[in-house]
């Protein structure tokens, strides 16, 4: 497979399109993508596994008197069954309830210039010889020192993607981008006692990872969560790390500001556009086109351009998440937050990096904050908040006491409960260590009056 | 596809030096959509093919997955897989080995009622605009109502160059449906989901009256509910918690590679770690259920396997290499979500077996507690810890069923918990649901109504 294809999957793209509006669709949408990964995995100890997956496919999104109807294949090969796909497609939307609202497929927009460093041309080269050198390199780091630590699985990845969108309203577009990442997850015995597994990992969009500090940083992690103490139930001052913002941000507050949850009674952000929605200190931008972030691109999923979106500003909310549907609808433009799950599924509204601006505080600055509090680095079953209440009730592990501005004990049995948005309120300092976890850009975030229930 | 996936497989030994090959095929048709108040978001049919080669060369394992039935590309692809594996295996100090295995040949049937395959789209929204209609119009504060579905048919063939073939038909019906209600400001929010082996006839019985009504009217009596109070206390715990529980808490603690991977189960093998009442099952071969199949993604025959017995740690689940590692059989747990990725550990139908307890006489135990009748979501780690939200609740005061709470959560220790179980129901309920563990699986979970004398109570309050 090409790594250079873009010739090929436009060409694609814009033939299926002009099948379907042959077949009776009124608009058409070809939505094509060929991606490759190689990776190498950890289990137990030792590099024991690799893998490579190369997939391909095209989805194709037909409106008919204001009907949806999708398909895909991953049969790219075989004309027939594009054809076949597109045939069903068409069947889907004849099929389905006409939508009122529909205003039509988006309509070709200017993008802004491609953002530096989405496409690391070294690492479609990569063979699996590196990987596992990469994977050895972090074993090596984690496994120095300590026999308390085990590395119990993890490894290291490499993968490119390219996609390319046309539809009936002239938008034709083509993108590609690479990423690399290492991962390691640790646990440490003392006699009788096993600590939660502890995770680190680092993704790039080019070949600069440092799997030394992913090793270094998992097993550090584990032999600090040994030796826990009880703490008390009481409000406390906590110290976030990314971890837990991810946790917390991704079921609640970044649901909260897609335009689609407003719009339906899902999020308590109705109404309060221009409203103190979080603390002086929060500012938080959606930015699409973020340097070297996991999801830049230069468009998003149905071709819109990317761009900077303020989501909320010293507290104040700005603005929502919108794909070309929802903003149409309500007269908006799209702030080309449309994503996919590759050729196999329609746009849906999500952000693309969610970018909490950094402050001027190092950890260490942090901690020194506070007198009584913890350091809260994984929780357990943020994925059960109520997502529309922002209420959560999650347990914290592995988390730390912080007594004086000093790290003393790892502690167990620790629960959070609370409110997301109280939460947002309740931000006092933002520190300056930003890193990037996913979607999620963020540093970690200093909150009072936090409710922990402990022994 | 038979013999082009034997031929893949046997040219990885003799071409390539593997010692151990499969190819696994798979054509597979979907239909999914959603529909959100009423309006379809989009109508989806999906038509996929592709085959993943597994090989094990000096002991390392090389995975290659592939869209295509390209017989020049799959035995590239088979010996890219070894080229892979043994640059890995350079620096491997226990070489991966396979526990036996009996050659199967075999052809499995799926023989639905209703074929979802041959129900028409129409057919399949209609249901789904009938349970949207039930549920908004049952009360006015009901603001939303989601309505997932998926289908999934089709034909899995697996071959190996052991002389096992199978050949095994695919059949998922699955469905989740949300809603959610307002009153004064407080959001309260409602899932119900579905899924069957069986066939699309699963809607007769979860027909959209019932599923709307039971959605509907959990979200409303959570408008008035209050926070529960934090704490430890005794509780009740409905099929739909117990399950959970069972599936997220131990369930996983159970997983031979998560029991390697520094679980606490892995020391505990033979010894009594929860109370007499406990017993737990993984199984596979419950007609019907969504955790069900006849054979796993090695070719090894679904089971019923026995976890805890009587409080005891019975065994673990496992796939081939695993069941080598502990000197076990394998159990047929070893499961892929598809093509594009390799078989894992995975649960089937995880449950408790029931006791001889009424609900009444469950209740009557506790003077101050909580009956936690149905989950939100659940989570554990590998030390042993779980937390577990429930979506509806209610206060217990002395042994009768009061004041519905909301947002409620328990957490603790698995281990603690299990040696907190007092008094076991005689009924029995297995619910359907997928699981996450980088890939999706279609699991079921279930049990009695059980009680616990103490359990960690989360609350906002």
């Amino acid at each position: 497979m090409a790594a250079h294809n873009k010739e090929a999957l436009l060409s694609l793209a814009e033939k299926t399109v002009r099948t379907a509006l042959q077949k009776g669709a009124a608009e058409a949408e070809a939505y094509v993508y060929e991606g490759k990964a190689t990776s190498v995995g950890i289990e137990r100890g030792q590099i024991s596994k690799t893998s490579r997956t190369i997939d391909h496919g095209v989805g194709i999104r037909v409106q008919i008197k204001k009907a949806i109807g999708f398909a895909y294949t991953n049969k790219l090969e075989d004309a027939a069954a594009i054809e076949a796909a597109v045939g069903e497609a068409v069947a889907a939307a004849s099929a389905s309830n006409p939508d009122k609202d529909w205003k039509g497929l988006p309509q070709k927009k200017p993008y802004a210039s491609a953002p530096p460093g989405m496409f690391d041309p070294k690492i479609p080269e990569l063979h699996a010889e590196d990987l596992v050198n990469l994977s050895a390199r972090m074993l090596d780091a984690a496994g120095h020192g300590d026999k308390r630590v085990f590395a119990i699985e993890g490894g290291a990845g490499a993968g490119f993607g390219s996609n390319a969108v046309a539809n009936s309203n002239g938008v034709s577009a083509f993108d590609e981008g690479t990423m690399v990442e290492c991962s390691l997850a640790t646990l440490a015995k003392e006699g009788n006692t096993v600590t939660p597994v502890c995770f680190e990992f680092n993704a790039e969009r080019n070949l600069h990872v440092n799997p030394e500090w992913v090793g270094k940083e998992a097993a550090r992690l584990a032999v600090s969560s040994l030796a826990t103490q009880r703490v008390e139930t009481k409000t406390y001052r906590l110290v976030l790390t990314q971890f837990a913002l991810q946790e917390l941000f991704y079921y609640t507050l970044i649901n909260a500001v897609k335009a689609d949850s407003v719009e339906r009674n899902q999020s308590p952000f109705k109404d309060k556009l221009g409203t103190q929605v979080g603390s002086e200190a929060v500012t938080i931008v959606d930015d699409g086109l973020l340097a070297g972030g996991l999801r830049t691109g230069i468009f998003d999923a149905e071709g819109m351009p990317h761009q900077k979106t303020p989501i909320i500003e010293r507290g104040v909310l700005k603005n929502f998440l919108y794909d070309d549907y929802t903003a149409r609808k309500h007269g908006m433009e799209s702030t080309g937050n449309a994503s996919r799950g590759a050729y196999l599924s329609t746009p849906n509204i999500e952000a693309t990096n969610f970018h909490v601006m950094p402050g001027t505080k190092s950890p260490e600055q942090l901690l020194s904050e506070v007198e009584d509090g913890l350091l809260v680095s994984y929780l357990q079953g943020a994925h059960s908040s109520n997502p529309v209440s922002g209420e959560f009730s999650v347990v914290a592990t592995p988390a730390w006491r912080i007594r004086k501005g000093k790290i003393e004990h790892a502690t167990r049995g620790v629960m959070l409960a609370g409110n997301i948005f109280e939460l947002l309120k309740n931000v006092a300092i933002v520190g300056s260590n930003e890193r990037k976890m996913g979607q999620l850009v963020a540093p970690w975030l200093l909150v009072e009056n936090a409710k922990v229930i402990g022994k | 596809m038979k013999d082009l996936l034997t031929k893949v497989a046997n040219t990885a030994i003799s071409r390539f030096g593997a010692q151990y090959a499969e190819a696994r095929g798979q054509n597979l048709s979907k239909t999914i959509f959603t529909m959100k108040e009423g309006r379809m978001e989009a109508a989806k049919q999906g038509i996929e093919t592709g085959v993943a080669i597994r090989v094990l060369v000096g002991g390392a394992w090389g995975f290659a997955s592939v869209g295509t039935l390209d017989e020049a590309v799959l035995v590239e692809s088979a010996g890219d897989a070894c080229a892979m594996a043994k640059a890995a295996n350079a620096r491997i100090k226990e070489p991966v080995k396979l526990a036996p295995a009996k050659p199967v040949d075999a052809r499995v049937e799926a023989k639905p009622k209703q074929n979802p395959a041959e129900i028409s789209i129409e057919d399949k929204i209609k249901t789904a605009t009938e349970t949207t209609k039930v549920t908004l119009s049952r009360d006015s504060r009901v603001k939303s109502c989601t309505f997932d579905y998926l289908d999934l048919t089709g034909k899995s063939v697996f071959c190996n160059s052991e002389g096992t073939c199978i050949e095994q038909d695919k059949l998922y019906v699955w469905s989740k449906i949300t809603a959610s209600a307002l009153q004064n400001g407080v959001f309260t929010f409602s899932r119900e989901e579905i899924g069957s082996t069986s066939g699309y006839e699963i809607f007769e019985t979860e027909t959209p009256q019932t599923i709307g009504t039971r959605l509907a009217d959990r979200a409303i009596q959570q408008l008035d509910a209050k926070p529960p109070k934090g704490g430890v206390f005794p509780a009740v715990l409905g099929p739909n918690v117990v399950g959970v529980f069972v599936h997220e808490a131990f369930g996983h603690l159970a997983e031979a590679d998560l029991a390697m991977a520094g679980g606490v189960l892995a020391y505990n093998m033979g010894k009594k770690i929860a109370s007499d009442l406990v017993t737990f099952y993984d199984d596979g071969t419950l007609e019907g259920a969504f955790g069900s199949f006849k054979y796993d993604d090695e070719g090894v025959p679904a089971q019923k396997t026995l976890l805890i017995k009587d409080g005891v740690v019975a065994g673990l689940m496992h796939n081939r290499e695993t069941a080598q590692k502990f000197q076990a059989q394998p159990t047929g747990n070893a499961r892929a979500e598809d093509f594009r990725v390799e078989p894992i550990i995975r649960m089937r139908n995880t449950y408790m077996a029931p006791r001889d307890r009424d609900f009444e006489e469950l209740l009557g135990g506790v003077k101050d507690g909580y009956f936690l009748k149905s989950f939100r979501g659940g989570q554990a780690n590998l030390d042993g810890t779980f937390q577990v939200g429930i979506q509806e609740a209610y206060r217990i005061v002395k042994g009768e069923l009061a004041e519905p709470v909301r947002d409620a959560s328990i957490s603790g220790n698995t281990l603690e918990t299990l040696l907190k179980v007092d008094a076991v129901g005689k009924d029995f309920a297995l619910d359907s649901g997928r699981c996450g563990k980088g890939q999706t699986a279609f699991i079921g979970d279930g049990g009695p109504h059980i009680r616990v004398s103490e359990v960690t109570i989360g609350g906002s309050a």
